[in-house]
């Protein structure tokens, strides 16, 4: 018996190898991350032969495992939500071809946001795409469900949607399992064009059969015992009752329990959709009212069909937008209660605080780049050399060179190349040479990067990009790219020039520098917007190259450059302004700047940002 | 058993996750069901970082507000900034100096809710042993010096010792004895 206290998203990685995984394929995404990794481990520990790798997006992360559900065996991808709109073409059609093994696709959802554009509800995209999704509530549950939706993949033949939301992903608990088997099964495709290139009138065909398909699984989720269930009493009639999947089921589950009100039922749904029809107007039936609690949209409110009973968005009763944390829903149920006539429950919360904290007027903390970070520099230079262009970004730890000024627009994966393009033809149009810089990271070049730069190429338009090549996935906790080379489980695969990647895509302009030495950079994009400028040049490519100081902590300052603030400082506070070093911090005693030296990384770098020449090599 | 709910706060970086895997090593040495709720991504970078830990057989990670009996925090802000998680008769530890913690302000509210609120500036003590990432070592040393929890100090420290990387056992052992000490006189 192993035992270990596991992150939600090894609770998944297990279930998923406990229900025979063969093949996992993941792109990183918080708070999808962890399982990839989660699963290495356990393959590793257990000598299991399970195949996982990190693929370059969510689309090439589905195909890959999808070709391996076809193939017979059992197969499984990783997501983060927004990473299932990348993957959506794929999704919609395997559904209609369905698998001959499994297929489970997990997509994990963040109600908040705590680190996602959108607040978007992976039921949603379950829905549309017509395949079964199963809500866990906890990682308890989340392990189970991994292992189910594989069996009920296979059976089905079906994609199915795994769904864990942020607090099941990073929640963290005691698990123990029997050692793992190998399930053994053999790749074996069976050649059928008329399914597996089906045309447009065979997809008619396939879409009636799906139909069938999911009136079969609403019928089985109708008896999904433990994951579909209520709490009804036999013929009982009831003022009050609670309809609740995912992580809000866990929440009030708990709030009745230390409440002690039996007396309200709760009919749990973790498997969603096809919407357990019979089960779910049971429920209804004996409820005079009922309040849905759902993350993040309204999924089973929708699905409800006569909503006369039921409180829950539509009604105004739950909030539209942000997560349902323990708070929200407490007092979501105290104000139902109360306006039905039911004996409320009594709030834990002290009435006061909120307003007292309010008083106190704590600094926000926003998130920045890590003292030391190469981006900062780069960025630095980036707002020197071109203070009046345009900033167009991407997803990642970069991100945060808001806070410098130069980011203006961060818009999805890739677009930090496209919106490039597009607001330079936009002012063109008007015969305005609109400057543009574009910033992305490695992994997101990788990602997302390429169809936008041909593109970009092909039409002519002009602009700089910034690539910033720290050599990892740093936001999502430090994955390998395929630069380096190395793969999932730790293997050496072959690594990938971004220079050949950019010349392939017709760019001629590439330079490569270190952003750490702040002059190079600037001079280099210099050079880099006259070529932009002259009409025979083109896109510029600068490749800023150091390594994340926090993935490469031993390596990724060679030389430490330990710095000391003189007293030329005259408090202007441009570099805190201009470079936001958070080891940068304003002397409690004088007013002039003073080095943080426990959040200092010695990087030496802020030495050619004081304009006044007051930081000088310790 | 009764549930006993955690807060642990500071900022991305300081070390909440490896204080919480220590305290829940703790509690499931005991044989206490624990969930635990983490912070990754974004809020990683420098932004306010908070831990949820919850001791007994619940279902959803979050601390409901009012409900948490200790609040351990890593900076003096964060502590303000996780008052309501607080319940009647909670204990609060914060990075921060004795003297002046907590503010006028807030103390008419401890008193209230019969709040017992402890400091000792532990990142500083840290820094001065010549371990500035060992601070949430100190706030634990902090922790166990007064036995308010559900875990004896060797437990504490046991746990601590076999949960550090090896590099950094020695240095963070010293930083935990160190704050236990300075606390055990300041009680
Ligand atoms: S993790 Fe790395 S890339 Fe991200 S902000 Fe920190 S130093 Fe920069
Ligand atoms: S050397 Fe300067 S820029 Fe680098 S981390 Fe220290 S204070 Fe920040």
């Amino acid at each position: 018996m192993n035992e270990a206290f596991l992150l939600g998203n090894g609770a998944i990685a297990l279930g998923l190898l406990e229900g025979g995984c063969q093949v996992l394929t993941s792109y990183p995404g918080t708070p999808s991350s962890e399982i990839l990794p989660e699963a290495v481990r356990l393959i590793r520990s257990e000598k299991l032969n399970t195949y996982a790798e990190w693929s370059t997006n969510e689309k090439v992360a589905f195909d890959n495992a999808y070709a391996a559900a076809i193939s017979g065996k059992r197969a499984a991808c990783c997501m983060k939500q927004v990473g299932l709109n990348v993957a959506a073409d794929s999704l919609m059609s395997a559904a209609y071809l369905g698998t001959t093994g499994a297929l489970v696709v997990i997509s994990c959802d963040d109600p908040g946001p705590h680190s996602s554009q959108t607040e978007q509800d992976t039921r949603l995209m379950a829905r549309l795409a017509k395949v079964p999704v199963l809500d866990p509530s906890t990682p308890q549950e989340a392990r189970k469900m991994a292992a189910l939706a594989l069996d009920l993949s296979e059976k089905f033949q079906i994609p199915v949607i795994l769904r864990p939301a942020i607090r099941v992903c990073h929640a963290r608990q005691n698990f123990r399992w029997d050692p793992l088997k190998d399930p053994g099964k053999r790749a074996a495709f069976k050649k059928d064009p008329t399914r597996w290139a089906a045309t447009p009138r065979f997809r008619y065909l396939l879409h009636q059969r799906l139909n069938e398909t999911l009136l079969k699984v609403s019928e089985r989720f109708s008896q999904l015992e433990g994951v579909n269930a209520h709490t009804l009493a036999e013929n009982k009639k009831y003022p009050l009752g609670i309809i609740a999947g995912g992580v809000p089921h866990a929440v009030i589950r708990d709030i009745l329990d230390e409440n002690h009100r039996t007396d309200i039922p709760v009919l749990k749904l973790g498997a969603p959709y096809p919407f357990p029809e019979k089960l779910a107007f049971r429920f209804v039936r004996a409820c005079n009212n009922v309040l849905v609690l759902e993350e993040t949209d309204t999924l089973i409110e929708y699905l409800l069909g006569d909503r006369k009973k039921v409180l829950g968005r539509l009604s105004g009763h739950v909030p539209m937008a942000g997560e349902l944390t323990p708070r929200v829903i407490a007092r979501t149920l105290q104000r139902v209660q109360t306006e039905l006539g039911v004996e409320p429950i009594a709030l834990s919360e002290d009435q006061d605080v909120h307003e007292l904290v309010e008083g106190l007027h704590l600094p926000v903390r926003k998130p920045t780049l890590c003292p030391g970070c190469p981006h900062r520099a780069a960025f630095f230079a980036i707002r020197k050399v071109q203070p009046k262009a345009l900033f167009t970004s991407d997803i990642g730890c970069y991100t945060l060179g808001l806070n410098l000024g130069g980011v203006d627009t961060c818009l999805d994966m890739g677009a930090g190349i496209t919106l490039a393009s597009g607001f330079f033809q936009a002012y063109l149009q008007d015969g305005v040479h609109q400057p543009v810089v574009a910033t992305m990271g490695d992994s997101t070049f990788f990602h997302s990067g390429t169809a936008g730069l041909m593109n970009a190429v092909y039409n002519d338009a002009r602009f700089i990009l910034v690539l910033l090549d720290n050599q990892t996935t740093a936001m999502t906790g430090m994955q390998p790219t395929p630069a380096l080379g190395v793969r999932a489980d730790g293997r050496m695969g072959k690594s990938i020039s971004l220079e050949r990647i950019v010349a392939g895509c017709g760019v001629d302009f590439i330079e490569v520098v270190d952003p750490y030495d702040i002059q190079a950079m600037t001079a280099l994009l210099k050079k880099a917007e006259a070529y932009v400028t002259s009409p025979k040049g083109g896109i510029a490519v600068v490749i800023a190259r150091h390594a994340c100081v926090i993935a490469y902590r031993e390596t990724a300052i060679p030389e430490k450059k330990p710095v000391a603030v003189t007293d030329k400082c005259d408090a202007c506070g441009f570099c805190h302004q201009r470079f936001e070093c958070p080891a940068l911090v304003e002397d409690p005693e004088g007013g002039t700047t003073a080095v943080n030296r426990s959040l200092c990384a010695d990087c030496g770098v802020c030495i050619q940002v004081c304009p006044k020449g007051a930081i000088v090599a310790a | 058993m009764e549930t006993i709910n955690f807060i642990l706060s500071g900022l991305g970086g300081q070390g909440i996750l490896f204080l919480s895997k220590v305290l829940a090593r703790c509690a499931l040495n005991k044989g206490f069901p624990v969930l635990g709720a983490e912070t990754h991504g974004m809020a990683q970078r420098g932004g306010s970082v908070i831990a949820h830990l919850r001791l007994g057989n619940v279902k959803g990670s979050l601390v409901q507000e009012g409900t948490a009996r200790f609040l351990l925090s890593l900076e003096e802000n964060e502590a303000y900034r996780n008052l309501p998680f607080l319940a009647k008769e909670a204990f609060l530890y914060a990075d921060a100096s004795p003297e002046a913690f907590p503010k006028a302000g807030v103390k008419p509210y401890f008193k209230k809710r019969g709040i017992t609120a402890r400091a000792l500036p532990v990142g500083r003590i840290a820094l001065d042993l010549g371990a500035p990432l060992a601070a949430n070592s100190g706030l634990l040393g902090f922790f166990a010096a007064f036995s308010d929890g559900p875990f004896l100090q060797a437990e504490i420290r046991e746990t601590l010792e076999s949960l550090s990387p090896d590099a950094f056992k020695a240095l963070n052992l010293k930083v935990f004895d160190t704050c236990l000490e300075k606390g055990q006189k300041s009680g």
